[in-house]
């Protein structure tokens, strides 16, 4: 295999890449020692490039973390011991990564830590589109906003060069279009030796944050912000372009928005009508150059996703240094909700101009069969969902949780009735237990499990809860792509990992009732449940079966036999009905099965037995 | 057909189809031919039989987003995606489809029904300036592959001449960026893609 540009290319290549490969390629060029994350989209193909390039050992340490906290404290731990850390992970999880990630920017981290946090704007595969540009703000982060493949690549390796300068944590935020774009890169060079760590000195007075530590450091903190701002207003990334024509309107405008802008301006030939202010470095803001953007235009119009924190920023500003310019932002097509787009900046700037703009649009046709999401043929989740909706029926509440299993949700399995978050399954339903009274199945994987479902289950074993957690271990993180978890097996994790037992922890943690079973093998999950049902107390029950894709791809295993329909009839219609396998479907009237799709699972079989049969392929 | 220098591609398809390497081939045969490139994708729930949707912009174009009405060029993998896809055309733009249906899982159990053909040829050309139908999986086994089936239609749209690079410069990125085992059944593809457009399509 020839070597990867990202380890090889010389200073001056140009490729096409995606952002977060780009970024792989920035922290590379700044000469990262450390990188750490959990897998979560947008943000996955960062760690899944340093792990697929093979540069890890070498030029890099990386690990697949089993959370973000935990992400984020070691590559806390490796920035304070001086090396340089890269920390990875999607928007909701620095939810679950702010505890240190706030302290550490009060006792500084003198290697240098850039966080990247992957924002999803218009939910394209996350539960909710919280602006982690308030992070920034909150915890004192100096923050850098890419708009392109080359910004991506560019502001990671500014990003730790501030990080190191300042010994401050430094945010680098993506949405989702920009961290799945891509684009021309042009690289930069990469270090030949490695980058020199900052050697630790012992200072339990700056890194120990008792309150009489903390009150210092938090003035210290002022102070490095203060820093950051003086860099943030010599940026180049917080640019002004003012066309021939010295328009009096301003455009003050910052991430993936950027893009539309220019295209917008672009597709109406208005890029004379307005002058531009973009902030790619956004926190802290640069005070003085805005204010004097401001003095220069009557009006502005802020342009920034979700929530209106620029233009909140901007109209404080222009208050505090009594300027008249009439600022405009959030209103109209404008909102909090969801992503900008080309058309929706062409139809607020001509609102904003006083007119209208033509958007010729084709009807769509109505009533076409959709493609919506579903659990695979094959999947042993379907499986174990199925066997649950048997024995617990309706008389049961289930508790989801994030992952594949989430479309658990879907008829007609319907097994998941609510969901807060990663983890969420074992403690949300623990308080929905205690709250209702009711019975409750909570449902979690196995990566979940790790990730923060422990923590509930000791919680709920130490409390006395009555629950049935099921955790559906697939042995892999099947959602973000197969990532390897501490569940995986032993000979798929390789050397440098070690495979940990889900049942010893779930036993070490004084869970008495506990049930191993194979997802395809219905007999033992519903006897499983059945026992499960009249019991109290916390009640575990293990069900294994490897991802089917995973298996395929991963494992080779083989799919040697396939289902196919022996006899029409109502047997058949009731799998079909309540089972609902991908592969089944309907040729010329007649119920079948789609031997392309069909894994061999044999639960056709096992629901009815009299319908379908296995048969060996080819 | 006329040239567009600065042109806004949407790509549409199932899960598993490969428009996603599509995609990414085309942006890298058009980097390769010196033009500015920006492309985009979502990733995610994008599983096995999801919608899989993808743009490329070549030209000055920055936006790796098409909102409705964007879009000048459609490229469909999969018939019924394309008839989805319109309102992301321009109305008059051109589209180039495939005729292989894969049918959804509503379909496959009898639930829903999947359009004729000639009915979604017949909806697809009242709302574009030019439709190009080609039967991409046929010619790609013709070809010695069915993956090779999408170069069909890539190369067809090359051969068009409404890219700022012709069939020739495709050409050319297929011998330089496909492994080698690929590029046998790819080449043949291509030139049945080509053949196709100049014999049923100009």
């Amino acid at each position: 295999m020839s070597a990867n540009p990202l380890l090889e290319g010389k200073q001056g290549e140009r490729h096409l890449l995606l952002s977060n490969e780009a970024i792989v390629r920035g922290a590379l060029e700044a000469g990262v020692h450390v990188v750490t994350c959990y897998p979560g989209t947008p943000s996955s193909e960062v760690p899944d490039t340093f792990y697929k390039i093979g540069g890890a050992g070498k030029r890099y340490y990386m690990q697949y973390s089993v959370n973000e906290k935990v992400a984020m404290e070691v590559a806390c731990g490796a920035a304070l011991s001086g090396a340089m850390a890269l920390v990875t992970m999607k928007h909701v999880g620095l939810n679950v990564a702010a505890d240190p990630l706030f302290t550490t920017a009060y006792t500084g981290l003198p290697g240098g830590l850039v966080v990247l946090s992957a924002d999803d704007p218009g939910f394209h595969s996350s539960q909710n589109e919280q602006d982690n540009r308030n992070y920034a703000r909150a915890a004192s982060l100096p923050c850098f906003e890419p708009a392109t493949a080359q910004e991506a690549k560019d502001m990671t390796k500014e990003a730790f060069r501030v990080a190191r300068e300042l010994e401050q944590p430094v945010l680098l935020r993506t949405t989702t279009r920009v961290s799945h774009m891509r684009g021309a890169v042009v690289f930069g060079e990469l270090p030949e030796a490695e980058q020199p760590k900052v050697p630790f000195e012992r200072n339990p007075m700056r890194f120990v944050p008792v309150p009489a530590v903390s009150r210092l450091r938090h003035i210290a903190l002022e102070k490095q912000m203060a820093k950051a701002q003086a860099l943030s207003e010599a940026s180049p990334y917080n640019k002004v372009t003012v066309p021939a024509s010295k328009p009096a309107d301003g455009v003050i405008v910052s991430g993936a928005s950027r893009n539309y802008l220019a295209d917008a301006l672009m597709a109406e030939g208005w890029e004379d009508k307005v002058r531009v202010l973009e902030l790619g470095m956004t926190w802290p803001l640069p005070d003085e150059k805005i204010a004097s953007f401001l003095k220069d235009c009557k009006r502005v119009l802020v342009l920034e996703e979700n929530d209106p924190l620029l233009e909140t920023y901007v109209r404080a500003l222009a208050q505090k240094r009594g300027l008249s310019c009439e600022i405009s932002g959030k209103g109209g097509v404008l909102t909090i909700q969801n992503e900008y787009s080309t058309t929706l900046l062409r139809q607020a700037l001509a609102a904003w101009f006083g007119g209208s703009c033509e958007v010729a649009v084709n009807e769509p046709e109505p009533n076409l069969p959709g493609r919506p999401p579903n659990l695979c043929a094959g999947c042993s989740h379907r499986a174990v969902f199925y066997a649950a909706r048997q024995v617990f029926g309706d008389g049961a509440y289930y508790s989801s949780d994030i992952g594949c299993y989430t479309l658990g949700m879907l008829p007609p399995l319907r097994c998941a009735d609510f969901l807060f978050c990663m983890g969420s399954s074992v403690s949300g339903g623990s308080g929905f237990a205690i709250g209702s009274g009711k019975t409750v199945v909570g449902f979690i994987g196995d990566s979940t499990f790790f990730h923060s479902g422990m923590t509930g289950l000791a919680n709920a074993v130490f409390n006395k809860v009555d629950i049935v957690v099921v955790i559906l271990d697939n042995g892999t993180t099947a959602m973000t792509g197969h990532q390897p978890n501490p569940g995986m097996r032993q000979d798929m994790l390789g050397d440098l990992c070690a495979h940990l037992d889900i049942e010893s922890i779930v036993r070490g943690f004084g869970v008495e009732q506990i049930k191993k079973v194979k997802a395809f093998n219905l007999k033992s999950v519903v006897k499983a449940f059945e026992e499960f049902k009249d019991m109290k107390g916390v009640r575990v029950l293990i069900s294994e079966e490897p991802c089917a894709l995973y298996a395929r791809r991963r494992l080779k295993m083989g799919m040697e036999r396939y289902a196919v329909v022996s006899s029409q009839g109502d047997d058949a219609k009731r799998c079909f009905e309540t089972f609902a396998c991908p592969a089944f479907c309907r040729r010329d009237g007649e119920y079948a099965v789609d031997d392309t799709l069909c894994t061999g699972c044999g639960m056709c079989l096992q629901i009815a037995p009299k319908a379908f049969k296995l048969v060996k392929r080819g | 057909m006329e040239t567009q220098n600065k042109i806004r591609i949407y790509f549409t398809g199932v899960g598993g189809q490969g428009s996603l390497t599509a995609t990414s081939l085309l942006a890298r045969t058009a980097l390769h031919a010196g033009l500015e490139v920006v492309a985009g994708e979502v990733h995610g729930m994008a599983q096995r039989g999801g919608v899989v949707q993808s743009v490329l912009l070549l030209g000055g174009w920055r936006s790796p987003k098409l909102d409705l009405g964007e879009a000048d060029l459609l490229l469909g993998f999969e018939p019924l995606e394309t008839l989805r896809g319109m309102p992301y055309l321009r109305p008059g733009g051109t589209v180039f489809s495939s005729t292989d249906p894969m049918t959804p899982v509503g379909v496959n159990l009898g639930k829903e029904t999947y359009p004729s053909l000639e009915e979604i040829k017949a909806k697809v050309a009242r709302q574009a300036g030019a439709v190009h139908f080609l039967p991409c999986r046929d010619l790609g086994i013709q070809a010695g592959a069915v993956q090779a089936g999408n170069t069909v239609l890539l190369a067809a749209v090359c051969a068009s001449g409404i890219l700022p690079f012709g069939v020739d410069v495709f050409e050319d990125a297929l011998k330089r960026f496909l492994p080698p085992k690929l590029q046998v059944a790819n080449l043949k593809a291509l030139e049945l893609g080509r053949k196709v457009y100049e014999e049923n399509c100009k």
